[in-house]
């Protein structure tokens, strides 16, 4: 921490001007882009650890109901709830549970960060959340096992952050990547259903288009919205959640019978065809929310995340859809599953209070519909009108799993940047020079890292 | 106490209380953290890990070698251009609004405002006007009966000229006031004599007001030398780098190389290759405008 903060300090002196802008912008577009990234990339360290289901015992619900007491805190990231829905959660939760005292301590900015801090002085609340910052090895020196909570159904993520056959983890909700579209703007374009296949997509994309609408806002300036087709994209045309670590293993990630060629061709497909905005090196994502809201523009590929930031710019949530991205012509409606964060409960904290209330939110909070979640239980419908549209076209969830470092080091070594080589791969009069070029780096770097 | 000491041993005492604590924090905050990066440039830490290992000028030969890497400097180029056009343009201000005429001070405190604002702002507040569908630049030519579409940030060999011209927006003025503060402190009387002997107003500002400007001509170099080089916010915040990298700077290139890809070894050694080409393109024009000084 030291080295890294002398040389920031050593660039900002340096760089001057620059600092201040590198934070404004992170502010600026951080919303969006870490929501997105939670969706698309909260992949855990390491450890697919053994199934513990089986010891789930179910407890006498009014029994245990009286046995917890005590004090209980949680520390949120979402300091906007404070003092407004976590105040009802408060009242619901110790109705049920008359003897816990349940309290909310937030934290705004860099939750990872200052979570970490408080974990190393020694006290830290009873449940807190956890991403990725903390190995998988590390939960039982922190963190109790949350194994025996008895949930009324299968949960997602059930063994991302477990560790030598426990769970120390529960996922606060899922997200998926898909197409988020305007209704009227479809109904005007004379789309009756919404496409099945990559083919009836272009159709679709055609008929906007002749309509006068912008078929698809790609946002391809702003670099991050692109990452959906190294990540989500390459999940669906594969069906595997682990083709970005599998990259480790060959050196040609990026080869034409790659899925990253595949999924990349797509968007030049669209660019060449018109249906990307007018000038995709001059795109807007604030004015781009109120132009899908609008109707101007139809389509996102983006998380469910955005839905509620279009109905924010002003759509009537009727008029707002979302259906799986259809990336081949099989006609199998697949989604990528990326889990937000995770509760975990503190090994010395009031344990049987926190698995109440772990369970509480999962069960009945209704936490996942007002983050615009996908729920952690299988089967349990979401409460949002988009996410049940889009569970209604049935679509095999292609669930995270833990990243690799490795794939991970050679990335950095090679220094490439996936959104950026979309942008080239786009833009390029030769996309076949673009990937092979990233070819030599990646095996130049593989080698290195070997 | 002090009062034993002779009068001269009592100063230097007191200078040095003085001085240590400015020197102190100059080489804690300063110096140090520019020692450091030496430092790092000869490893390959990664940002994070406790350890790093030496791995000599391994470093040094990726930037030099690596095309990638020294390639980006020459979208730096542009800044350079523009930023010369700019220094004339600010020398003619200058020049004119020293002069008597009505309204002098509303026009520099116009031409002035641009420097005071925040340089992120200024960023954001041009991608609106560059926009090309929504843009008012656009707009503007578009009323005007020319073809309104010309993707001002999406075309690779205009895009860096593009971006140079909000700086020379932004600066323009600061360099402008910096030369009026030189030229209300040539004398009058010199102009006066000249107007006497027959000299013209073009005369009279190639022999007196230059060389008279000629050092401040020089810090307005230097700055914007090193503006061009240094340039990170504009770009950053308009282009993100783009269209396909055609608008990445170096600095850019260099905060990537840190905090994206975690090779803050490689990252420092950019650096300080950047600290060594301002020294040398400085003194290399130090040196040219000195010897024209002196023919």
């Amino acid at each position: 921490m030291r080295k890294s903060a002398l040389l920031a300090m050593t660039l900002v002196a340096m760089l001057s001007l620059s600092a201040c802008s590198g934070g404004n912008n992170g502010g600026n577009n951080g919303e969006a882009a870490e929501s997105g990234n939670a969706g698309t990339n909260a992949n855990a360290n390491a450890g697919a650890g053994g199934n513990a289901e089986g010891d789930a015992t179910a407890t006498n619900e009014g029994a245990a109901n009286s046995e917890v007491k005590g004090e209980v805190t949680f520390l949120t990231n979402r300091t906007d709830m404070i003092d407004k829905e976590y105040n009802d959660y408060e009242k619901k939760f110790e109705a049920k549970y008359p003897g816990v005292d349940l309290k909310f301590e937030s934290i705004a900015n860099d939750y990872n960060a200052q979570l970490k801090v408080r974990i190393a002085s020694g006290k830290y609340p009873d449940v807190v959340l956890i991403a990725d910052a903390i190995p998988n090895a590390d939960f039982p020196k922190y963190f109790a096992p949350l194994d025996d909570i008895s949930f009324s159904d299968e949960l997602n993520f059930k063994d991302l952050k477990s560790f030598e056959g426990k769970s120390y983890g529960v996922s606060t909700g899922g997200n998926t990547f898909g197409i988020v579209y305007n209704k009227q703007a479809f109904a005007k374009a004379g789309i009756a259903e919404v496409p099945k296949t990559l083919d009836e997509f272009y159709e679709a994309s055609q008929k906007l288009k002749d309509a006068g609408i912008v078929p698809f806002a790609s946002n391809f300036k702003d670099k991050w919205p692109l990452g959906a087709w190294s990540n989500d994209v390459v999940s669906i045309i594969s069906g595997k959640p682990d083709v970005a670590n599998m990259r480790a293993e060959t050196d040609t990630p990026y080869a034409q019978d790659s899925t990253y060629f595949q999924s990349w061709s797509i968007i030049r497909e669209m660019y060449a065809k018109g249906f990307l905005e007018k000038d995709v090196n001059s795109t807007n994502w604030e004015q781009s929310k109120k132009d899908i809201a609008t109707g101007k523009f139809a389509m996102y590929g983006l998380g469910n995340w955005v839905i509620n930031q279009v109905i924010g710019a002003g759509a009537k949530s009727e008029d707002v859809g979302f259906f799986p991205f259809p990336a081949d012509n099989s006609g199998t409606p697949k989604a990528p599953l990326g889990s937000d964060y995770f509760y975990a409960a503190s090994k010395d904290g009031n344990t049987a209070a926190a698995k109440a209330f772990i369970h509480w939110m999962i069960e009945e909070s209704g936490y996942e519909d007002f983050a615009g979640f996908i729920p952690t239980l299988k089967n349990k419908p979401s409460g949002l009108a988009q996410l049940a549209e889009f569970k209604g076209y049935n679509p095999t969830f292609v669930e995270a799993v833990a990243g690799s470092d490795k794939a991970t080091q050679i990335q950095n070594e090679a220094k490439i940047d996936q959104e950026a080589l979309v942008q080239e791969f786009v833009l390029s009069k030769d996309p076949i020079k673009v990937i092979d070029k990233a070819n030599e780096q990646w095996a130049k770097a593989r080698k290195k890292i070997q | 106490m002090l009062g034993r000491l002779n009068f001269s041993t009592q100063k230097k005492i007191i200078i040095i209380a003085f001085v240590a604590i400015p020197v102190l924090l100059l080489l804690t905050f300063a110096y140090y953290p520019a020692l450091e990066l030496v430092r790092l440039s000869f490893t390959n830490w990664d940002g994070m890990s406790p350890t790093s290992d030496y791995i000599g000028w391994d470093n040094y030969k990726e930037v030099f070698s690596n095309p990638e890497i020294f390639g980006v400097f020459k979208n730096n180029f542009a800044y350079f251009a523009v930023g010369i056009v700019q220094n004339i343009v600010a020398i003619y201000f200058a020049v004119i609004l020293n002069g008597k005429l009505r309204g002098r001070n509303f026009f520099r405190l116009m031409l002035f405002l641009p420097y005071i604002l925040n340089g992120v702002a200024v960023a954001y507040l041009f991608s609106y006007v560059f926009d090309t569908t929504q843009g008012s630049l656009n707009f503007l030519i578009g009323h005007l009966g020319f073809a309104s579409d010309t993707s001002w940030l999406g075309n690779e060999s205009m895009i860096n000229y593009t971006l140079a011209s909000i700086g020379f927006w932004r600066f323009m003025g600061f360099n402008m006031v910096v030369y009026l503060a030189a030229l209300q402190a040539i004398p009058s009387d010199i102009y006066e004599a000249a107007a006497i002997d027959g000299a013209g107003g073009w005369k009279s500002f190639l022999h007196i007001t230059l060389p008279n400007l000629y050092k401040i001509i020089e810090l307005n170099l230097f700055l914007t030398v090193t503006g061009a080089l240094e340039v990170f916010d504009l770009p950053y915040i308009v282009t993100k780098g783009g269209p396909a990298g055609a608008s990445e700077t170096f600095v850019m290139k260099i905060v990537e190389t840190a905090f994206q890809f975690n090779d803050y070894g490689l990252a420092s050694a950019m650096s300080v290759v950047l600290l060594a080409f301002v020294v040398v393109l400085l003194s290399i024009q130090r040196y040219l405008l000195n010897r024209g000084g002196q023919d």
